[in-house]
C-alpha cells in the first residue's frame, strides 16, 4: 500500500538554534510523520503502569513527554529534547520583516510628560521610551524591540496629533 | 489563535509596586467581605440558635450540592449605607447548583435586623429574580423575614422597582415555565407571604415556619380576634386546611432536604448551543493581574496583558489590529466557552466606536457571548472630532451593545467614565453579570473635572455680577465635591449600591465568568436585530 500526501500543512518546531518541519498524517492504525528525510510510522501508547512507548516504524522507545504552554520537552534515549513550537500566525509575522516597528507613533492626541531616553541610547523591548497624556490618562509607551534610538520629534510639554511620529529606532536591516 | 506574548517584566520595581498595593486592596476587600458574612451580634445568633433556627449559610451549605461552587451576587451590599448595620442588605443571592441543576438562590438573613427588608434588600432580591428571569434559571427561596422595614417604607414598597416587583418577577418567570421552590423557615408576613405563595412549591418548617397576611398583634388589632401563630398560619394549618404550602416538614434540614429533591423533579432544558472545546488554563498566571493593574488610575495599561490572564492558553485572535487601535476586540475562549472580548486602551475615537460596533454585530451574527473589559475615560472630544461625527459613532456602539442578544458580561477593570460606561455595556445595558475589581471607579466625570467644572460655573456666575472669589472661596467649593465624587465613584459604593452583581477578586474573574457563561445558556439566544444606526 502506498500513502500519498494530500494538502497536508506542516507545523514548525524549533529544536535547539534548528527549525523543523514537520506534517502528521492520520492512518488506519496510527500516524505517518513527514519529516525532511522521508516519512516513519509512528505511535504514542501508554502501558498499564503509565508509561508512554513511542513506536517509531516499529521499534518501541520508552519516552517522557511533558510541555509547558509552546514547550515540549521529549526524554529519548537518555537524551532530553527541548522542542518549541512556532505558531503559524507568528512565524509568518516574523518572515515579514517589516519595518513599522522602527517608528513610534502617537495613539492619540496629547502631549509629552516624560522623556527618559535619549538619541543613541540603546533600549530593550518593553521598555519605557516616553510617557505621555490625553483626556486626563497617562500613557507609557514601551520598546516594540530591542534597538538604539535614532531620532525623537518632541520635547517634554508639547503636544502633537494623533499617529504624529514621536521617536524612531535606528532600522535594523 | 495566536497565544498573547506578555511584554511585562515581572520582576520590574513597578509590577512589584503594583503588585504589593492591589494585594492589600484585596485583602481589606476580602476582610469586609468576611465581616459583612459572619460578623453579626451575639444576641441574634443566640436568639436564633434558641429557635433551632440555622444560620444563613448554614441552610446554603444543605441546600447546594457538596463540593460544587457557588456565585454569590453583591456581597458588600448596602455596606455604604444605614451606617453599615445592614451587612450584605441583610440576604444572600447567588448561583449554585442543586441537584445538578444550576438555580437561582434567594435567601433572607434573619440574623440581621431579623431579615428585615431595606430598600437595598429588595433591590438585591429584585435583581436576583431579573437573572433568574434573563438567563431561565430556575429558583430557591429560603424564607426567613420580619417584613419591610417599616421607617423606611416609602422607599421600598410601592414604585415600579420597589417590593411589589419581587412578586412580579415571580409571577413572569411561572409564566415563562421557570420553576420556584420556597421553603418557608420563618415567618413570611404581609408581602412575603406571596414568595411561598406565588413559588410553584413550597415546604414549610413545623413550629418556625410561618404564613399570614397579618400576623397575630395586627389581626387582634383589626378584628379583635386572638389567635396562636401555629392556628393563624403555622405548618399544619397550611399543609392540611388552607393547602397554601406543600410540603410539611419537621426540621429546617427535612424542609431543605425535601427542596433538594422537588429541583431533582425539574425537567433540564437544553442549553443554546456555542463553541466550545476543552478549556485550558491561561499561559500567564491570572496571579499576575496584581501587578498588571497600575496604582494610579491615570495610568493606562495594555488591555491585553489582562486578556492574557484570564483567557484559555492565553489565546487570543485581535480582530482588526491596525485599526481603532484603543478598542482591542477579538476572540478566545474562557473555560472552553468561545467569546468575543471587547476592552479599552484608551479613549473611544470615531475609528474604535466604529470597531467596536462591527465586531458586537459580527458576535451576534456568529453566536458568541460577548465580554467587555472596562477600562474608559470616554469617548475624545474636541472640534476635529465633532465635525467627524464623534457622537453618531458611539451612537452606533451603544446602539449595538444595546440591541446585542447574545450574553454579554462585563467587568470594571479600572476607570469606567463618563458615556464610555455606556458604551461599553455598563450596568443600564443589561449585561447577564457585571462585576468590578476592588480599585476600580465609576463617574460621570472624573472627580478633579468635576470639581474644576463646579468651580468654573460659580466664577461665571459671580462674574456677570461683578464679583470675583477668592482662591479659599474656589477651594471650598471643589473641596466637597472632591470628597462626594471620590466616596461615590469607589467601587465600595458601587457595589453597595448595587449598581454591579459585586467586587470580586481579579484572580477569581476567570472562574467568576466561567460560572456566569454557563448560567447565561439557559436561555435561548435570539437572533440579533438592531434599531437605526445614524450613518
Amino acid at each position: 500500500m502506498t500513502t500519498t500526501l494530500i494538502a497536508t500543512r506542516q507545523h514548525h518546531f524549533r529544536l535547539g538554534e534548528d527549525e523543523q518541519a514537520i506534517a502528521l498524517v492520520r492512518t488506519a492504525d496510527g500516524h505517518l510523520l513527514h519529516t525532511a528525510d522521508g516519512a516513519s510510522a509512528v505511535s504514542v501508547e501508554r502501558d498499564a503502569q503509565g508509561r508512554e512507548w513511542l513506536r517509531i516504524d516499529g521499534r518501541r522507545h520508552e519516552v517522557f513527554i511533558a510541555t509547558r504552554g509552546d514547550e515540549v520537552f521529549v526524554h529519548l534515549d537518555g537524551e532530553a529534547h527541548a522542542l518549541r513550537y512556532q505558531h503559524p500566525l507568528q512565524r509568518l509575522a516574523a518572515s515579514g520583516a517589516g519595518s513599522a516597528e522602527d517608528s513610534v507613533r502617537a495613539p492619540m492626541p496629547g502631549s509629552l510628560v516624560s522623556l527618559p531616553v535619549a538619541v543613541g541610547d540603546a533600549v530593550q523591548r518593553g521598555q519605557v521610551l516616553l510617557v505621555m497624556e490625553s483626556m486626563k490618562m497617562e500613557t507609557t509607551i514601551t520598546a516594540p524591540r530591542d534597538g538604539v534610538v535614532h531620532s525623537v520629534h518632541y520635547a517634554v510639554g508639547q503636544s502633537f496629533d494623533r499617529d504624529a511620529l514621536l521617536l524612531e529606532l535606528e532600522s535594523n536591516a | 489563535m495566536n497565544r498573547l506574548e506578555s511584554k511585562i517584566n515581572t520582576s520590574a520595581a513597578d509590577f512589584q509596586a503594583n503588585a504589593a498595593h492591589n494585594r492589600t486592596l484585596v485583602a481589606a476587600f476580602r476582610e469586609q467581605q468576611r465581616a459583612a458574612r459572619e460578623d453579626r451580634p451575639q444576641r441574634d445568633v443566640e436568639r436564633l440558635r434558641a429557635q433551632g433556627k440555622l444560620l444563613v449559610r448554614e441552610r446554603l451549605q444543605q441546600l447546594l450540592d457538596p463540593g460544587t461552587p457557588f456565585l454569590e451576587f453583591s456581597s458588600l451590599a448596602a455596606n455604604e449605607a444605614y451606617d453599615g448595620e445592614v451587612p450584605g442588605a441583610g440576604c444572600v443571592t447567588g448561583i449554585g447548583i442543586v441537584s445538578g441543576r444550576e438555580v437561582v438562590i434567594n435567601a433572607g438573613d434573619a440574623t440581621v435586623k431579623g431579615g428585615a427588608w431595606y430598600p437595598l434588600t429588595v433591590k438585591k432580591t429584585i435583581r436576583a429574580l431579573d437573572i433568574a428571569i434573563e438567563n431561565r434559571l430556575p429558583v430557591v427561596h429560603l424564607c426567613d423575614s420580619a417584613g419591610g422595614f417599616l421607617p423606611l417604607q416609602a422607599e421600598l414598597f410601592a414604585d415600579k422597582y420597589y417590593a411589589g416587583r419581587i412578586f412580579r418577577n415571580q409571577c413572569i418567570l411561572s409564566k415563562m415555565g421557570v420553576q420556584q421552590v420556597a421553603v418557608v423557615l420563618g415567618h413570611c408576613t404581609a408581602g412575603g407571604a406571596y414568595v411561598p405563595g406565588l413559588s410553584d412549591y413550597n415546604v414549610i418548617v413545623r413550629g418556625t415556619g410561618a404564613i399570614f397576611l397579618a400576623g397575630p398583634p395586627l389581626v387582634k388589632a383589626a378584628t379583635g380576634e386572638e389567635n396562636t401563630v401555629d392556628e393563624l398560619g403555622g405548618c399544619d394549618m397550611h399543609t392540611s386546611v388552607s393547602g397554601t404550602a406543600d410540603y410539611p416538614a419537621a426540621t429546617e434540614a427535612e424542609a431543605i432536604a425535601i427542596a433538594r429533591d422537588i429541583v431533582a423533579q425539574f425537567r433540564r432544558q437544553p442549553k443554546a448551543e456555542v463553541e466550545r472545546q476543552i478549556p485550558e488554563a491561561p499561559h500567564y498566571d491570572p496571579a499576575e493581574l496584581y501587578g498588571v493593574i497600575p496604582r494610579d488610575i491615570k495610568q493606562q495599561f495594555d488591555i491585553r496583558e489582562v486578556i492574557a490572564r484570564l483567557v484559555d492558553g492565553s489565546r487570543f485572535h485581535e480582530y482588526q489590529p491596525a485599526y481603532g487601535k484603543t478598542l482591542i476586540c477579538g476572540y478566545a475562549h474562557l473555560w472552553g466557552y468561545k467569546i468575543g472580548i471587547l476592552g479599552n486602551n484608551g479613549v473611544l475615537f470615531n475609528d474604535s466606536a466604529l470597531k467596536g460596533a462591527h465586531f458586537i454585530e459580527l458576535c451576534n451574527q456568529n453566536r458568541t457571548p460577548l465580554l467587555f473589559l472596562q477600562n474608559i475615560t470616554g469617548f475624545m472630544v474636541g472640534r476635529e472630532y465633532e465635525r467627524r461625527g464623534i457622537t453618531k459613532d458611539g451612537a452606533k456602539m451603544i446602539m449595538a451593545v444595546s440591541c446585542s442578544e447574545v450574553p454579554k458580561f462585563t467587568v470594571m477593570c479600572n476607570g469606567s467614565f463618563g458615556a464610555g460606561n455606556y458604551g461599553m455595556s455598563g450596568r443600564a445595558f443589561d449585561s447577564r453579570f457585571l462585576f468590578s475589581w476592588p480599585q476600580s471607579q465609576i463617574s460621570v466625570m472624573g472627580a478633579e473635572q468635576a470639581a474644576n467644572t463646579l468651580a468654573d460655573v460659580k466664577i461665571r456666575q459671580l462674574a456677570k455680577q461683578g464679583l470675583k472669589l477668592s482662591a479659599e472661596d474656589i477651594e471650598a467649593i471643589r473641596a466637597p465635591v472632591l470628597g462626594d465624587f471620590k466616596r461615590k465613584q469607589s467601587a465600595r459604593w458601587s457595589t453597595s449600591e448595587i449598581w454591579d452583581d459585586g467586587i470580586i477578586d481579579p484572580v477569581d474573574t476567570r472562574n467568576a465568568l466561567g460560572i456566569a457563561l454557563s448560567a447565561s445558556l439557559n436561555a435561548p439566544i435570539a437572533d440579533p436585530r438592531y434599531g437605526i444606526f445614524r450613518l
